[in-house]
Parts: C-alpha cells; sequence; structure tokens
C-alpha cells in the first residue's frame, strides 16, 4: 500500500529516528519529553528544577509545575537563553542560576535541557562537573530536545535514570525490595498479586515512581532487589544494577505462564522464600486463556493505536505464540530494551511496519484501509469495520499471570464479537 | 533574557502564533518539534479560541536538523490543502528551525507556484531577542500586507478593529463593546475583527472598510499600511471610562467627519452614571479614611494599564500606586517596564487595589477578579462576559474596584 511505503520494518529499526509518522501532519501531536521530565521531577517531594531552554519552554513549562502537588516543596525555575547564548553557550548563566538556587535552599536540582541548548551542544556535564563541588544542593541533568523523539516516555525514563545520580552504595537490607514503576499514592490501583504475596512473606516494599519522596530515591540504594513493573523504569534498574550492583526482576513484560513461572521462580530463589500455591488459581486460569487463544487467534492479523498503552514488542512476542501477526506497530517510544525485544520478534519471522501516530483521525482511515482482524486501542471516528480493544488503560499497573489472563480475556470476546458480527453480515448478504 | 522564577515574557514566535490562531477558514503549520504546538493548543483553547485557525505541526527530528531537510513541511501543507481546502496557509517556525536558519520565506515562495490559489504566508520573527508583542506586530503587518485585495468603500460605512488578539486578557469582550459602541454611536458594522473573530475572505475585504481602529499600539503599523494601500483612516486607542470613551467616539467622528449618536451617548452616560453614582460615597470614605488600601496599582499591556490608570485615577480619582508595562520595549516615563524581580517586590504586601496578571495576583494574594493580563492560570471559555473598556467597561472596573476594596476591608478586620 503506498500510503505505507514510506515506513519502516522492524529488522531496521534501531531506535526513534527509525520510526515515521503514520500520517505528517501531526494533530494535536505529543507533548515534548521535557513535559513528563518536569512533571516527573517536581512532583518528587523536596527536588527542584531548572527548565534551560526558550521563552516557550518557559512558559508553558509553568503550567506543568502549577499542577505539581509539592511545587512548594522546591524551587522551579527557568533559564532562558538570549541570541547570544544561542551562539556561544549558557554556561556562565546557568551555573550562576545554579549558586542562586543553591542560595536559596534547593536540596536537589533537576536540570532539564530541552532543544535549543541540545542543539547548540550545551555541555551540561561538563557545567555540572564544574559547579557540583561548590554547591550544597545535589545536581541531576537531563537532556530533553525532543527532535530526538516521537513522544514523551524519554521524559520519564531519562529522568528517572538520571536520579541514580544521586544514589550512593550504602548497606543493604534483605529485607527490603523496590518496586520501580509504581507511585506510592496509587493505592486506588489493585495491587498485583505478586507485590502481595511479597508483603505476606515480610518483605517491605518501597514504591519509586511519580511522587515518590526524594528521600525514597536516595535510601533505594538499600535495597536487596529491584522489581521492575514499568518500562519507565527499566534504564534506572539498569543503572542501580551497575552501579550499586542490586540485581533486578523485569515483571511488566512477562507475559506467558512460562515467562512468568521462570521469573517467580528466579525471584523465589534469590529471596530464598517459597510461593506456595499463592498463584494457583490465577495461573491455572491464564493456561486455560492460552490454550483457547491457540485455537481461536491463530492468523488473527493486528494493529495499535496510541491507546494501547501497552509497550507493543513485549506484547508481539507474547502474541506471536497463538499465531497472531502485527502488520503495523505504533511505537510511543522505542526503549533501550526494545532492541532486544526485536532481535526475538526477527528470530520469529515477526517484522511488521512501525511507525508513530499523530494525526488520529487520518491514521484511522488509514489503519481501516490496512484492514486488520484486530486493533489494540481506540480508534477515533472508526466506523467499526476493526474490532477495537478498548479500555486497555484500565491494565495498568497490572502483573503477573492476572494481567495475562484479563488481557486475554478481552482478546478472546473482541475476535469472537468480531467473527459474529462478520458471520451475521454475511447471512444478511446471502439473504 | 536569563534567569526567571516566574513566566518569562512572550516569545515573537508566540505572540504570532496568538495572532494567528484564531483566524477561520485557514491552516497554521508550525516547522518544528511538535511539543510547541501542544503547549500553544492549551493556551489557545484556555484563552477561549476554539474555532479559528486549524494548527498543524510537522515535528522535525536529528536528520531533518543535521541536512536540512524540508520534506516535512511539504508533505504537511500537500495533506492540508487536500484534507481542509483552506483559504490560506500560514507557516511558522518553532525554535530549532529558527537557529538552523530555515528559510521558510523561500520555501512559501518555492511552494506557492504548486498552490497558485492559496496564499501562503511565511512568518518569522522567531529571534531570540524579540518579544511577544513585535510578534503580534509583525503578524498584523504581514497579513495586511498580503490578503486585503482593492475593495469599494462599503455602501453603508464599516469599520475594521485591528490589534484583538489572544495574548490580551478578555479580548473578546473588549472587541464586542467596541462594536457595540459603533453601532448605537455612528450606525456602522464591523467588517473585520482582526484577528479575534475573521475569517481570511473577511481580512480580503478590509479595504472597503471606512476607519480602521487599532486598539493596541502594535497594530498601528498594519493600519498605515491600509492607510498607504487603501487611503483608509485609522485611530489609535482603547476606549476607558466614562469620558474616556465619549471621547474615543468623538475623535473617531472628527476623522470620519460625522457626529456621534448624541442620543446614544447620553443614554450610555445616563445608564453608567445611574449604576456608579451610588458607590461614590463609599470610594469618597474609603479615599478620605485610609486611602493606601484603595489606592490603584497595575501591571500589564502598556495600552491597558494606561487605559486603566486613566480612568481610575484621573476620572474616578483613586490614589495612584504602581504602574507598569509586561513588554521592555514599550516602556515608558508614564507606563515603565518591570522585570520580574521589580514587579514582585513591588506587590509583595503592598496594600490596595492590584490589577495585574493572574501570576502577579496569585503571588502577592490578591484578589483575581483584578485580573486584567495574562499569564492566565484559568479557563476562559464564556467570551460574552463584561468587558473593560467602553461605557460598560467603566460600569464593570468600579464593579471590580469596590467589592474588592470592601473583601480586602473585612479580611483585614479578621
Amino acid at each position: 500500500m503506498k500510503e505505507v511505503a514510506h515506513l519502516k520494518k522492524l529488522s531496521v529499526v534501531k531506535s526513534n529516528a527509525g520510526v515515521k509518522f503514520l500520517t505528517p501532519a501531526a494533530f494535536p501531536g505529543n507533548h515534548c519529553p521535557m513535559h513528563t521530565s518536569l512533571s516527573l521531577s517536581s512532583n518528587i517531594k523536596g527536588m527542584s528544577t531548572l527548565v534551560v531552554g526558550t521563552a516557550e519552554c518557559g512558559i508553558y513549562s509553568r503550567r506543568v509545575v502549577e499542577k505539581s502537588a509539592y511545587k512548594d516543596s522546591g524551587l522551579h525555575w527557568t533559564y532562558i537563553l538570549d541570541s547570544n547564548e544561542v551562539v556561544f553557550g549558557c554556561r556562565q548563566g546557568v551555573i550562576e542560576t545554579i549558586r542562586q538556587m543553591d542560595e536559596e535552599g534547593a536540596k536537589a536540582i533537576m536540570l532539564i535541557l530541552t532543544c535549543v541548548p541540545e542543539v547548540i551542544g550545551e555541555d551540561i556535564e561538563g557545567i555540572v562537573y564544574e559547579i557540583q563541588p561548590e554547591v550544597k544542593a545535589k545536581l541531576c541533568f537531563v537532556t530533553m530536545g525532543h527532535f530526538k523523539c516521537n513522544s514523551h516516555p524519554s521524559g520519564f525514563w531519562k529522568t528517572l535514570e538520571a536520579l541514580g545520580a544521586l544514589m550512593t552504595p550504602t548497606h543493604q537490607s534483605p529485607k527490603t525490595i523496590n518496586v520501580l514503576g509504581r507511585s506510592p499514592e496509587e493505592k486506588h490501583i489493585p495491587m498485583p498479586s505478586i507485590l502481595v504475596q511479597l508483603i505476606k512473606q515480610g518483605f517491605t516494599l518501597r514504591m519509586l515512581g511519580p511522587k515518590s519522596s526524594m528521600e525514597d530515591f536516595l535510601a533505594a540504594s538499600d535495597a536487596t532487589v529491584n522489581l521492575v513493573v514499568s518500562p519507565y523504569m527499566n534504564p534506572l534498574a539498569e543503572r542501580m544494577k551497575k552501579e550499586l550492583d542490586i540485581p533486578l526482576f523485569s515483571l511488566h513484560d512477562c507475559y506467558s505462564v512460562s515467562d512468568i513461572d521462570h521469573i517467580l521462580q528466579q525471584l523465589a530463589e534469590y529471596l530464598d522464600i517459597d510461593w506456595g500455591d499463592a498463584f494457583a488459581v490465577e495461573r491455572e486460569k491464564l493456561q486455560q486463556g492460552e490454550a483457547q487463544a491457540k485455537q481461536i487467534l491463530n492468523q488473527v492479523v493486528y494493529t495499535n493505536t496510541p491507546r494501547s498503552f501497552l509497550p507493543p514488542l513485549p506484547l508481539a512476542f507474547y502474541l506471536e505464540q497463538f499465531g497472531m501477526t502485527a502488520c503495523l506497530l505504533h511505537i510511543e517510544e522505542f526503549y533501550p530494551d526494545d532492541r532486544r525485544w526485536a532481535k526475538k520478534l526477527i528470530e520469529k519471522n515477526m517484522n511488521p511496519l512501525l511507525c508513530h501516530m499523530v494525526n488520529d483521525k487520518e491514521d484511522t482511515k488509514l489503519i481501516e484501509k490496512l484492514s486488520p482482524d484486530l486493533c489494540f486501542g481506540e480508534m477515533k471516528d472508526s466506523s467499526g469495520e476493526v474490532a477495537e480493544l478498548s479500555h486497555l488503560y484500565e491494565l495498568y499497573g497490572q502483573l503477573g499471570y492476572e494481567r495475562s489472563a484479563d488481557l486475554l480475556t478481552r482478546i478472546l470476546q473482541a475476535r469472537l464479537k468480531s467473527l459474529d458480527r462478520k458471520e451475521a453480515q454475511n447471512g444478511n448478504v446471502s439473504l | 533574557m536569563g534567569m526567571y522564577r516566574f513566566k518569562p515574557p512572550m516569545s515573537g514566535r508566540m505572540g504570532t502564533l496568538y495572532t494567528l490562531a484564531s483566524i477561520k477558514d485557514a491552516v497554521l503549520v508550525e516547522y518544528g518539534c511538535m511539543g510547541h504546538m501542544m503547549y500553544g493548543r492549551v493556551f489557545l483553547t484556555q484563552a477561549g479560541v476554539t474555532d479559528g485557525c486549524q494548527l498543524y505541526s510537522t515535528h522535525i527530528d536529528e536528520t531533518d536538523i543535521s541536512l536540512g531537510s524540508t520534506a516535512r513541511l511539504e508533505r504537511v501543507v500537500a495533506e492540508v490543502v487536500q484534507k481542509e481546502n483552506p483559504r490560506a496557509i500560514f507557516l511558522l517556525p518553532s525554535s530549532v528551525p529558527t537557529i538552523i536558519g530555515t528559510d521558510l520565506q523561500a520555501i512559501a515562495y518555492e511552494m506557492q507556484d504548486s498552490y497558485p490559489t492559496i496564499p501562503i504566508l511565511p512568518f518569522g520573527y522567531g529571534g531570540f531577542d524579540i518579544e511577544g508583542n513585535r510578534g503580534v506586530q509583525e503578524a498584523l503587518h504581514l497579513l495586511v500586507q498580503k490578503l486585503p485585495q482593492k475593495r469599494e468603500k462599503t455602501e453603508k460605512p464599516t469599520f475594521n478593529i485591528i490589534g484583538s488578539c489572544a495574548d490580551l486578557f478578555r479580548f473578546q469582550e473588549d472587541s464586542a463593546e467596541i462594536v457595540r459602541l459603533m453601532k448605537g454611536a455612528f450606525d456602522m458594522e464591523v467588517l473585520c475583527t482582526l484577528t479575534s473573530n475573521t475569517t481570511v475572505g473577511q481580512i480580503e475585504d478590509m479595504s472597503g472598510a471606512h476607519i480602521n481602529l487599532v486598539i493596541r499600539r502594535e497594530g498601528e503599523k498594519a493600519a498605515k499600511r491600509l492607510q498607504k494601500d487603501f487611503a483608509t483612516p485609522y485611530y489609535v486607542g482603547r476606549p476607558y471610562g466614562v469620558e474616556g470613551t465619549t471621547k474615543f467616539l468623538e475623535a473617531i467622528g472628527e476623522i470620519l467627519n460625522v457626529v456621534p449618536s448624541q442620543a446614544f451617548i447620553k443614554t450610555e452616560i445616563a445608564e453608567a452614571t445611574r449604576q456608579i453614582d451610588p458607590t461614590l460615597m463609599m470610594f469618597r470614605h474609603m479615599i478620605h479614611s485610609h486611602s493606601d488600601e484603595i489606592a490603584l496599582s497595575a501591571g500589564g499591556h502598556a495600552d491597558v494599564v494606561s487605559g486603566i490608570r486613566a480612568f481610575g485615577c484621573g476620572e474616578f480619582h483613586l490614589p495612584a500606586g504602581d504602574f507598569w508595562c509586561d513588554c521592555s520595549t514599550m516602556s515608558s516615563e508614564e507606563i515603565p517596564y518591570y522585570s520580574e524581580k521589580e514587579w514582585s517586590e513591588t506587590v509583595k504586601e503592598k496594600d490596595g487595589l492590584l490589577m495585574a496578571s493572574g501570576e502577579v495576583l496569585a503571588w502577592a494574594h490578591k484578589s483575581k477578579d483584578l485580573q486584567i493580563a495574562n499569564p492566565d492560570s484559568r479557563w476562559r471559555v464564556n467570551p460574552y462576559g463584561a468587558p473593560f473598556v467602553g461605557f460598560r467597561g467603566a460600569v464593570h472596573l468600579v464593579d471590580l474596584w469596590l467589592n474588592t476594596a470592601l473583601e480586602q476591608e473585612e479580611s483585614n478586620k479578621k
């Protein structure tokens, strides 16, 4: 189809740069990563922020800070480049601003550089190296040029990774586990049974995510293990493994019974615990779902939209075992870890086109022309011809056997409903 | 530029966007990272601009930057022409193309051949020392330079408003009051409200108007251009207060060589006076007993502040506090520019009535009812509220001053 001829296949994509827009005109498009970086940083109690960029970045970013629950627990300033600094750099001005923030009591400052300082190659690492010995405030930085990505997730994962700079090695507590990717304020979201079981086994879970306090991040180096429950957190977990020797168990990308069995067994061995039959019921349910999926979902062709929320490559790897094929995948962010998933998919001869969707109405028209059997996530103003899996945000925060069982139930229901509708349509035609 | 604890001044690019975004039947394509437009769209929606330009962004990536490729822009223009069938296309650079020197003028010139019936206008003023007011000024100027066609003056007299743009606080209410005043005083209809309530077609027809009313200084360059091209006279000013509004109408009458309807003016003055007069005794008491608490201070657009000061401290005799503008290039002896350091120190723990932006009022812990400028933090979905200008604006201002003074008095007693 000529409308997708400009897209690249998974096998040749190595980063966000290879993921092209499905349709060219962004309407409304995506937020920049500065937005998410600042949102996350300003919601860490005690953290101060300094956005370095243009007047647009300065003005619009204040809206993000205004919404922060902890905006008064730190200083949230901007440094705006003038025409001279665009040519010669803003090093001196940024250093003076850091000094001033330090004098006014900032405990830790997240320096967020936006597009222009990144284009001109401002050496923020050098600035931090130079000024850190002079100031009491702990400094960390992120470069958030939007031209390096299509959307905002890097604002989360790069900022979280940068927070690793605040952590120092300490004595490890064998009964403390960091849960990377679950906010301490997410009490309204049901706790996955894996975490419930860990609490029952006597472990203290430290929830690290948006709205965690700076003290929690600073203390995180004492944990015996990091459980990663969000793709945003993998880079921080990798950094903590490398710099603090804390092992990580990535749970969010495990979908199949066998993969979940495997990671739970590894975790039990590492923690020296026995799960007993804690997960027996949900495991059994998932086993049944997988058996049914093998019968019903074979040769189902699917795509996804930005409203699918589930990272598409690990999911595609899971669905491949039922004979499902992705024809086109929307990639919100090509994570560093996605190269590993891409390799695994290509080994299975799965090589879909990748795209980034920025204009939901136009994208819907194109998806419908591709006529997949199923679409993960809602399609704006769709004709109803393609079966849509909607409300997938409800899976947010879920993990393990129960998440996969819930997901398979939704897929199977959508597929069966679609088959029924088609059958009815064919029946009407024959009449 | 430099360090800011509050919102920095608007850039020229933002001024341009806020000027163009309300023009119907047009498409605006921003060339650059799409985060810009996402935020711009949020501002515009909150300011009440919901049915103007279709706003698109191209986004830009590292390859585009390093190779200087503008193919994205061409693809987006091709798509929006096909989907939207616009009457005009506005091209706007975001910050990165401004740095790498993307020549939007040349690109627009080349594209124009492919779309001969759709004017493609490249807007600039994206430099890093240019404030928002310059963006507004140059956007208004380019619009009237390129779009208006030669038209006969309308048989029944008409007028244009120049400078009603989304960056001004309560721009819709103020322009609606001017339309009402012109109808009442001269039986004139508005031809084009540039830009808050207009279509591309109405801009093309602007030359048919008998006068241009420039309601902010950034619009004067555009008005001069229209005077040169179509011999349309213009008047620069904003009508504040009862006397101020009367003088505003008389000055327009002199240019048009028409006496404004005395019956209308008399009725309006009588109505405003009837509403305002009962408050005078209370104001006199407050001025006499604690004048600091009723002193009027204001910060915002220089023309707005100047008008409110003239009414409040001139015509209405409130004690004068501090008056400043929010744009360094508009600074004058009468209304100086205050940096954030200056205004934040000026307004903190200061008694009296303070009219300023939402941000300043929040910092000063003052009533947000007295907001007269952006930055704003609230949604302005109702364009039918009371204006600040005109006879009705005078009543509105007096109402705000009195109730705020009473609230502050009650609060002080506690």
